[in-house]
């Protein structure tokens, strides 16, 4: 510092050496102030940049505050745009992961199952996908081709695209279905049709095939978005817990009075129990239903060993495991409606209503 | 209870009586455990009467009322009393409409009431052993 202040009234000839004999205090200031040593020099040197370029026109002895300020300032502007950059880190963050070797391979892959089910598909249903998804045309000029009307031309594509997926999902899994009930099955899932689900016995279905199981699944999560039924799958005892409070929840929403809730919990429950002590794993779905009248519908479902004789499993007091034998004939007096289909060695549905208001 | 997070069953110590409140829905392996706990709890604690709280259970079907039976002849056979209390009336209908046969289960209204009873089944001449002064004091 003693430098600088005798320095302070030279001449302009000294004046590079004037800026050099500055350094150590630009260098205090600035390190107050910075924590990075890296960093610290960098702006020193900036500063001193500035000093020099100015030092022709700053008045003789207020180079050194002269100094001071634009140290400062370097380092005010500094930390401004070390926040902006934080402020906009998040945008030059790249999120993709870097390309894995066999990420070509899988692309690949994938467009050769797009194409592959795309060639499954009927001529027809194949070419109005294509022009509407790829040519964009909208359906009205599609159905003015054809003599057809818009919705119709919808409704195809629907077909169209529910039928692709399928395929799709069994030309990426090189698949050819085990039973002809598979197509129809995933075909229903795919398509989100709950009456012909029931026509073609899908969860029963889903239970005994291993192959449209596994397939199925990104079918059925396209269609959670559904908040009327919820399936619960049983594997274990906190399942059965979880399957009753599921149907408490959703038929909670129908406006039933507290105690019926607690029967329909029941019921689940011991509809739930009987899947766990005699099929290990099924499912649970609870449904509501508008028609004839709201209710609740609920499906339990394994592919178990069945039961031999439905009729005495109905009788009171029929047990086959050491419980109270209450479970069918006990379930059936909580419900309003209960049918319970069961084929030895392929498993039993129960399949039981409750209707809302009056009973 | 040997289960991590909050405790699904509170077994409190009470003189010569245990309560035990179920605190949640009990899937079956807990209300297992919570009978195998109970039993051996009776024992440690030389208990005449125990109280079961299942206020909080949403239902009890074949499985609980089973279990819940089973917990009283057990405790009978180890000298204690059983009273059930706290069975919500849409539980109780249920319970009704399923079915179940509560037998011998001694049942009661809620926690005084069961404290009340199995102070006049088990030693009549004890039943200063309690201060009724006091009904919410307990002593784990």
């Amino acid at each position: 510092m003693g430098a600088a202040e005798s320095a302070g009234p030279a001449s302009d000839v000294g004046r590079d050496d004037d800026v050099a004999s500055l350094i150590p205090m630009v260098r205090r200031v600035v390190a107050a102030r910075v924590a990075d040593a890296t960093a610290v020099e960098d702006l020193v040197q900036e500063t001193l940049v500035r000093v020099l370029a100015a030092a022709g026109r700053v008045e003789p002895g207020m180079l050194e505050p002269y100094a001071i300020a634009t140290a400062r300032n370097v380092v005010a502007t500094s930390w401004r745009d070390q926040d902006r950059q934080r402020r906009n880190q998040h945008r030059v963050v790249d999120l993709r992961l870097p390309d894995a070797p066999d990420e070509g391979l899988l692309a690949a892959e994938e467009r050769t199952a797009v194409a592959e089910a795309l060639a499954r598909l009927p001529d027809r249903d194949r070419e109005a996908l294509l022009a509407h998804e790829v040519s964009g045309r909208d359906t009205r000029s599609l159905a003015a081709e054809t003599g057809s009307t818009a919705g119709a031309v919808a409704a195809q594509l629907n077909r169209a695209r529910a039928r692709l997926r399928v395929e799709y999902l069994l030309a990426r899994d090189h698949a050819e279905p085990p039973t002809d009930r598979c197509r129809p099955v995933l075909l229903a899932l795919s398509g989100g049709d709950r009456r012909r689900q029931r026509e073609v016995e899908a969860g029963q279905h889903l239970l005994e095939c291993d192959l449209c199981a596994r397939l199925s699944r990104p079918l059925l999560d396209r269609g959670q978005q559904r908040d009327d039924a919820v399936r619960v799958p049983i594997s274990g005892d906190a399942d059965i817990v979880a399957a009753r409070q599921a149907a408490r929840e959703l038929a909670g929403r129908l406006g039933f009075a507290p105690t019926d809730l607690t029967l329909i919990a029941t019921a689940v429950s011991e509809m739930a129990r009987n899947i766990v002590r005699f099929a290990g794993t099924g499912e649970v779905v609870v449904e509501l239903l508008d028609r004839p009248r709201r209710g609740v519908q609920v499906v339990a479902r394994d592919a178990g060993p069945g039961i031999a004789d439905v009729g005495l499993a109905m009788q009171d007091g029929y047990s086959t495991y050491h419980g109270l034998g209450m479970g069918l004939p006990g379930a059936r007096r909580l419900m309003d409606e209960f049918a319970v289909v069961s084929e030895p060695g392929r498993g039993t549905t129960v399949t039981m209503t409750r209707w809302c208001g009056d009973r | 209870m040997t289960t991590t997070g909050p405790r699904l069953v509170s077994i409190l110590r009470q003189g010569p009586y245990l309560i035990a409140s179920i605190h949640t829905a009990l899937d079956d392996t807990q209300m297992t455990d919570f009978q195998h706990d109970l039993v051996e709890r009776i024992g440690r604690d030389r208990s005449r009467g125990v109280v079961i709280d299942v206020a909080a259970l949403d239902v009890l079907d074949s499985f609980g009322t089973r279990t819940l039976r089973t917990i009283a002849e057990v405790a009978r056979l180890r000298g204690a009393v059983t009273v059930v209390v706290g069975i919500r009336p849409d539980v109780a209908f249920a319970m009704v409409a399923l079915g179940m046969d509560t037998g011998p289960l001694r049942t009661a209204l809620d926690l005084e009431e069961g404290l009340d009873v199995l102070d006049r089944l088990v030693a009549p001449g004890r039943s200063t052993s309690r201060s009724r002064s006091t009904p919410g004091s307990r002593t784990a």
